[in-house]
């Protein structure tokens, strides 16, 4: 288990390894060499990054197959613009939930507009994880409670939400990426926990009910 | 162990805690185990990660990646990324009403150039029909 260099992160360290960015100093190293033409070093960010980005979007867009486009499109517009990402200004796991995050939003309203015309249903198909991953059935309800929760939150909430959990990012660098100010970024967290604990609530409250 | 000795073990030994020598292995984890419960909002975190994980295939995902970019192209060809946008469909629909809009002008004014004699019909309140004749006596009008 490893520990990030974020103070934010350090009340978080048992935070799947896989969905971490811990080493930003790895990552500007990573996007240097992409700024010259390594496709070795895209891989490398692809591994680092690439599963973190896609729950992000899966969960976001509520579409595994958008989510699948738009982190592709996330890594070609890396490979092309990999030289104007600036190490001083921010970190690079900000810089890349920020694309994602604009691209997501891209998406969304091109699934509305298609919608809109006619041209296909938006759908919400996000695979859950498999059964067995998940020990017991109380535990698989819990999650599909929150899952449930989460597609339900505005979609401002939710990305706040999903860029603290899934990007683990701070409440400066969700700021960033949504491009709003500390405070709103900070009020979006909040209202989306508690709506997402009131849901919780009354899930439970409901599952109480239903024996009797 | 306090947060303190925490994190001077941590610049001590490494991030990585399971490569702590015992027993600071031990108490480091015992106390990571308190502080995620005690902090019900990293509480939820960690659940809302838990069940927003999918699975995927990073390696598939970073060889469609390189496959796009030897491609050349991160998408669809412009027009119809340009359509598919919300902007651009907007942008296209409007350019189609202003252009509709212009050829309804001028194809009216091509069919509503009125000739003298229309409007004088138009202004007597005869008919068109009648071939747009003017009555030609208006001394009837006032007479007995």
């Amino acid at each position: 288990m490893r520990i990030s260099d974020s103070p934010n992160q350090q009340s978080r360290p048992w935070m799947p390894a896989a969905v971490r960015h811990d080493e930003p100093r790895g990552d500007d190293e990573l996007l240097a060499r992409i700024a010259a033409g390594s496709q070795s070093g895209l891989s490398e960010l692809i591994s680092r990054h690439g599963r973190g980005l896609r729950i992000f979007a899966a969960r976001y867009l509520g579409n595994a197959g958008d989510a699948e486009d738009v982190v592709q499109e996330v890594f070609v517009t890396v490979w092309k613009q990999a030289a104007r990402f600036d190490p001083v200004r921010g970190r690079a796991s900000t810089w890349l939930y920020r694309i994602t995050a604009n691209r997501c939003i891209d998406q969304r309203r091109r699934r509305a507009l298609r919608s809109f015309i006619g041209l296909d249903d938006v759908r919400d198909e996000v695979a859950s994880p498999e059964a067995d991953a998940e020990a017991t059935t109380a535990a698989r309800q819990e999650l599909a409670i929150v899952r449930d929760g989460l597609s339900r939150l505005p979609e401002r909430q939710r990305m706040a939400v999903l860029l603290r959990a899934v990007g683990d990012l701070d409440i400066a660098a969700i700021a960033e990426v949504m491009g709003s100010s500390v405070g709103s970024a900070e009020q979006l967290l909040v209202r989306g926990r508690r709506a997402l604990r009131d849901h919780l609530a009354v899930a439970a409250v409901g599952r109480e009910r239903k024996p009797s | 162990m306090t947060r303190d000795e925490f994190e001077r073990c941590r610049r001590r030994f490494g991030d990585t805690v399971e490569a702590w020598p015992a027993p600071f292995r031990q108490q480091a984890l015992a106390l990571m185990a308190v502080e995620r419960i005690d902090d019900p909002d990293a509480a939820l975190d960690r659940l809302v990660l838990k069940a927003a994980l999918t699975g995927g295939d990073d390696r598939e995902l970073a060889r469609k990646v390189l496959a796009r970019i030897e491609a050349g192209s991160a998408g669809p060809s412009f027009l119809p990324r340009l359509l598919l946008s919300p902007a651009g469909f907007a942008a296209c629909a409007a350019a189609v009403v202003v252009a509709v809009t212009l050829a309804g002008y001028q194809v009216a004014q091509l069919q509503d150039d009125p000739s003298d004699t229309e409007l004088l019909a138009l202004a007597s309140g005869s008919s068109l029909a009648d071939g747009g004749v003017v009555a030609d006596y208006p001394s009837e009008e006032g007479s007995l």
